[in-house]
């Protein structure tokens, strides 16, 4: 289980060594906090997402969250004067409540997460630019939210909040998803939905609890974000983001079947992705690769790992036949 | 069943275009005239601000204003094919892809006034392009970064993406008015219209060119995504910033003196010019359409000096 | 037997570190219906394997019309008409009948269009169905076919192919009685017509019933030969373990006590105007006999909530209680270890120790974290005591065999002081020797007084383990039978309905 990670984990370190060798400045301070903050903007939503694809789940409206859920946050901050605390605990129980309507339309309606998800994609988008009119909300000149501010984008010891807060909320999730009942049911219903059901486990609220935290992750999210842009414009802000946090999963081995995944693998999913698009403005590579460079990596990357994993599978399966073979021998000898 | 699903497919594909006419179509017999943008962005509520105040101006007509929901020549075509479906007398656009729209912007000619606006597209049959000489503005902000750095130095430029017109434009009239002297640009970075990438471009920018002289956006949210990562770095006053549009936090940024000026086009004028002489075009008049059928609308120079009144004045066209 | 079609001669087959068969010999004459039997293991699916040319044998001859060969090829074995009818049925559930039949060798039209020819492909197909006396036509869906109907296609699918010979695997493992009996008629009539048949089955009865001679494997070994006259039961089994086998029946050592599960006026889904009574005492095993498609799982489904009745009272002990979700049914006591092993029963691919565990976590759990030192502790009990074969506990559920996955799911419910389980048909796919410990198992239960309702399509199971038995006819219960009244003709005649009574004594 840990085979995988390791793997993600020396790529990359590969991947950084050879950067910093070609530009050591890949390897400064600076940039490294630079990287940190990415990392934790885009891995708390990676979490999330990763979890709804353990229960074999899909979750593609993260994207269009963020834009709605950003410019009412915006909105309540700043042109209703509500202040930050309430406005945050506002936005958040939002993402909950997303997150627990796409969760009751897959479980209750049985609808296909793929489906609600994209239309939760295309509804929040659309919603976010009426709502606004299409334009971009900004913080203008409000005030009162100081705290906030250096909560959501300030640094301690120089290390950005949003990468502090990431890797709470995963040690968190790690504990949740690898040591709890909670997480312990999640992989059964992520593996076969039915025996967990004759087993007596609650499936539909098992599944509905991942779609509330991703939701919620999205609402932490999307203040994480407005921080950091400082504006949102409705009909751009947050566009592929639920593609960039599918791939961190996927990268991070969360299978698209469900039942599979690790927190771990998750966050350093997230990091390479990262790493990739720092060092292409790093390495002065032109821009335009950007894509082209996260997309090799990530085929890459799962095509090896699915032959290793292959020859693991084959490893088993020797020893399967001798595992039935011992049964056998052990049956017959049992027999009454 | 059927008629359930096709009518979500319907709304899918309503909102996947954005084809939602912002006034509805009051009257038959009035001629409509249609005001198509590129992508939504508040630099067309000032257009828009325009278009009404010709409405109050021209109430014989009906003006529409159709903004796509994704920067798409697909979905502009759609909108365009839709307004001739339902008899449109003119409109104005500003095309996504003016090189590769000259079919359908020609079908429109044939069958109602056109008129390009904010983008040209010279290869088509439109009577006339009112908008901004992009080259001209890019002219403009390199003189600004002349100015701001007269001894020369390395300068970085940020876009969304370098396949729109209006881009490779500014940045030509950037190297014209820049050649000969000893500014040098490193690089153009581009982040495909996502605000976070922006501003992560430009602070592994500010990593890998810890003295870099000045920064340039193209497009509106690049300037202040490039003010917002100084200011994070710490490196406010220590390097120049020119850029474009009049984005509130770029303006903010010039009152402050971390940015040191913004080229600004004046949209209000596109939306309202391009109503009043569509109109007049309808109605027979040729005598306003010049010898190489462009209108040029000029661009303004925002600096310290005259920020505060261009200020006032976009936040209250900005207001409903 | 006039002239021998297929012969294998001393056929060895080493895989590294095993030896899967060890000089085999077997004949197949035209016409003639050769049972295989032997338990899991035996090699019998190494030598089927080496007949389809999938593998090569590493040493012995195979002779085919006379001619010679070390090993078939795949090209060779269609090539001399050997066909399968697979256990687990490969079929595309999402086409029609003759498409199934003919996929991959469709007749074409329109050139390079390369267009079906639909018209053809129904002529070919229509003499095909009819010579199997089959009720559905070329366009039906199969996803709309029984199980039954399924098998019938993959052997007419035989038959196009000009099979000269037929495997059939484990082919009544998912029929009915009177679906069994049909096949069995299927294959007289493809032997009159000279086709070959190596019949498979655990199911000796059947044997019994259909081969003109046994071939017994033990461990690779061809252990014995029965002709048509020397074929019964109890030869075989002697042959398969290699010792005689006890009567199956182990009568209660307790006796059947107070209390037990009362379902009263039940109405489940599958059946919405049909009501179902039934009462298990504690201490006894109720054997459910009946058609598939009697409602006997929706039953079960509907006591354990998964498919909750939509009228009906349930009674513990006399205690009227309601059963909404599973949860609800597990918190009292009442289990059930589903017909669907692979996909309801077990996470296949999870370990044992998480298997057991499962339905009972909150009690591995400290402040909501399981406790895996607990969960190893019980798991390694609940191995020991139900003699699970397993590598390690961490061993993933879908390396093991049948009979030992079949064992964890009920080391799942022991452990949680049950009072009342239903067994969906125990012992499907599981080799006689591992048969004997769900049966010895499931009498310890009873005998520590749990109610135990078994449902079950094989009938010298239900005859041989109830101690009484109830019968399901289209969603209702037909008829009991006490012990003394056991027979496969009087649970036929119950099964089927008092209209076909015809068909059943046709049978007995």
């Amino acid at each position: 289980m840990l085979k995988k990670e390791l793997g993600l984990l020396v790529l990359i370190l590969v991947i950084g060594f050879i950067t910093a060798a070609i530009n050591p400045q890949f390897a400064s301070q600076v940039n490294l906090m630079n990287l940190a903050n990415q990392i934790g903007l885009f891995g708390l939503i990676s979490i999330g997402v990763g979890l709804v694809i353990i229960t074999g789940g899909v979750e593609l409206s993260v994207g269009s969250m963020f834009a709605l859920l950003g410019v009412i946050f915006l909105d309540l901050l700043v042109n209703h004067e509500l202040g930050w605390p309430l406005s945050l605990l506002i936005t958040l129980a939002g993402g909950s409540a997303l997150g627990a309507i796409h969760g009751l339309l897959v479980t209750r309606l049985k609808m296909q997460p793929f489906v609600v998800t994209l239309c939760g994609l295309l509804l929040y988008r659309g919603i976010a630019r009426w709502y606004t009119a299409d334009s971009t909300q900004g913080f203008g000149y409000g005030e009162g939210y100081e705290t906030l501010e250096w909560l959501m984008s300030g640094r301690t010891y120089n290390i950005p909040h949003t990468f502090i807060f990431l890797i709470i909320v995963a040690a968190i999730m790690a504990v949740v998803l690898h040591r709890s009942v909670y997480g312990r049911y999640l992989f059964a219903v992520g593996k076969s939905e039915e025996a967990a059901r004759f087993s007596g486990i609650p499936t539909n609220a098992v599944i509905t609890m991942a779609y509330v935290i991703a939701g919620t992750l999205a609402g932490i999210s999307s203040v994480f974000f407005v921080f950091y842009t400082q504006s949102v414009s409705p009909s751009a802000h947050g566009n592929f983001y639920e593609l960039y946090a599918i791939a961190a999963a996927v990268l991070g081995g969360c299978s698209l079947r469900g039942g599979e995944g690790s927190i771990l693998g998750i966050v350093l999913g997230t990091v390479l992705l990262q790493v990739l698009q720092n060092l292409v403005n790093i390495l002065g590579i032109p821009s335009s690769l950007n894509f082209a460079v996260m997309g090799a990596v990530i085929l890459l990357g799962v095509l090896t790992d699915q032959q290793l994993q292959r020859r693991r599978q084959h490893r088993l399966a020797t020893a399967s036949a001798d595992a039935r073979e011992l049964a056998k021998e052990g049956t017959a000898g049992a027999a009454v | 069943m059927i008629g359930r699903r096709s009518a979500l497919i319907g709304m899918a594909t309503a909102v996947l275009a954005g084809a939602i006419p912002v006034q509805a179509t009051v009257a038959q017999e009035k001629k409509t005239l249609a005001f198509v943008v590129n992508v939504p962005a508040d630099f067309w509520q000032i257009a828009r601000r325009g278009t009404e105040k010709a409405q109050k101006e021209l109430p014989n007509y009906n003006i529409e204003f159709y903004i796509p929901g994704e920067m798409s020549a697909a979905a502009q075509k759609r909108i365009m094919e839709d307004l001739l479906a339902k008899g449109v007398a003119g409109i104005s656009i500003s095309p996504v892809n003016p090189d590769n729209s000259t079919e359908i912007l020609n079908q429109v000619a044939s069958k109602a006034a056109l008129f390009t606006q904010d983008a040209d597209a010279p290869k088509s049959n439109r009577a006339l392009y009112i908008g901004t000489d992009n080259v001209a503005a890019g002219r403009q902000a390199g003189e600004q970064m002349l100015k701001s750095l007269p001894n020369g130095g390395k300068a970085m430029v940020f876009v969304g993406t370098m396949d729109a017109a209006n881009a490779r434009e500014r940045l030509q009239g950037i190297k014209e008015a820049i050649a000969g002297s000893k500014i040098e640009i490193l690089d153009v970075r581009t982040d495909g219209g996502d605000q976070t990438k922006a501003k992560a471009n430009v602070e592994d920018t500010l990593t890998k060119y810890p003295n870099i002289d000045m920064l340039v956006g193209l497009w509106a949210y690049n300037t202040p995504q490039i003010y917002n990562a100084v200011k994070a770095a710490g490196k406010e006053g220590t390097l120049k910033i020119v850029g474009f549009d009049e984005d509130q936090q770029t303006l903010k940024g010039i009152s402050d003196g971390a940015i040191d000026a913004t080229v600004v086009q004046q949209p209000y004028e596109f939306g309202y010019q391009s109503m009043i002489y569509l109109a007049k075009y309808i109605e027979g008049d040729r005598s306003f359409i010049p010898a190489d059928k462009q209108k040029i609308i000029p661009t303004q120079v925002i600096d310290k000096s005259n920020v505060k009144e261009f200020s006032a004045k976009v936040r209250d066209l900005l207001k409903k | 037997m006039s002239h021998t079609l297929l012969e294998l001669r001393s056929i060895t087959k080493t895989y590294p570190g095993v030896k899967a068969l060890r000089g085999v010999d077997l004949t197949v004459g035209k016409g003639e219906v050769v049972g295989l039997i032997g338990e899991n293991g035996a090699g019998k699916s190494t030598l089927m394997k080496i007949l389809g040319g999938v593998v090569k044998p590493s040493s012995g001859t195979i002779v085919i019309d006379g001619v010679p060969k070390p090993a078939l090829s795949i090209k060779d074995a269609a090539h001399a008409g050997i066909a399968f009818v697979h256990q687990e049925l490969h079929l595309f559930e999402n086409l029609d009948v003759a498409a199934n039949i003919y996929i991959g060798r469709e007749p074409r039209k329109g050139g390079i269009l390369n267009l079906i020819d639909n018209a053809a492909l129904h002529h070919r197909v229509k003499p095909l169905l009819s010579r199997l006396g089959v009720d559905f036509k070329p366009d039906d869906p199969v996803e709309r076919l029984s199980i039954a109907q399924r098998q019938m296609v993959e052997i007419a699918k035989a038959l196009s192919m000009d099979a000269r010979v037929i495997i059939m695997d484990e082919p009544t493992s998912s029929l009915t009685l009177t679906e069994t009996d049909k096949l069995l008629k299927v294959i007289a009539d493809l032997k009159a017509a000279g086709v070959s048949i190596i019949y498979i089955s655990h199911r000796l009865n059947e044997v019994r019933h259909c081969a003109d001679r046994v071939v017994v494997l033990r461990d690779g070994r061809q252990v014995g030969e029965l002709p048509k006259a020397q074929i019964t039961s109890a030869a075989m089994v002697r042959l398969m373990i290699g010792r005689d086998l006890k009567s199956l029946y182990i009568p209660p050592k307790a006796g059947i006590r107070p209390g037990g599960l009362e379902v009263q006026g039940l109405v489940t889904s599958a059946f919405p105007k049909r009501e179902v009574s039934l009462s298990v005492s504690r201490g006894e095993i109720l054997g459910l006999a009946g058609l598939i498609g009697a409602g006997r799982t929706s039953m079960a489904q509907a006591i354990f909530g998964v498919d909750p009745a939509l009228r009906g009272r349930i009674l513990l002990d006399g205690e009227p209680i309601s059963i909404k979700v599973p949860a609800d049914a597990i918190a009292r006591g009442i289990y059930l270890a589903p017909e669907d092993r692979k996909k309801s029963g077990l996470l296949l691919d999870m370990t044992v120790a998480e298997n057991i565990s499962l339905p009972d976590l909150s009690r591995f759990a400290k402040a909501m974290l399981v406790d895996t030192a607990r969960e190893a502790t019980v798991a390694k009990e609940q191995c020991r005591s139900l003699a699970i074969k397993t590598p390690t506990i961490d061993t993933d559920a879908v390396t093991l065999s049948g009979g030992n996955q079949q064992k964890i799911v009920l080391a799942k419910w022991i452990s949680m002081r049950p009072q009342f389980i239903i067994f969906d048909e125990p012992t499907r796919g599981i080799d006689v020797g591992a048969k004997g410990e769900i049966y010895a198992l499931m009498r310890a239960l009873a005998d520590a007084g749990v109610a135990i309702l078994m449902i079950s399509s094989d009938m010298e199971e239900v005859i041989g383990v109830s101690d009484r038995i109830a019968v399901m006819h289209e969603g209702q219960i037909s008829g009991l039978l006490e012990r003394s009244r056991f027979s496969e003709h009087n649970v036929l005649m119950l099964a089927v309905g008092n209209l076909a009574k015809e068909e059943a004594v046709v049978h007995a």
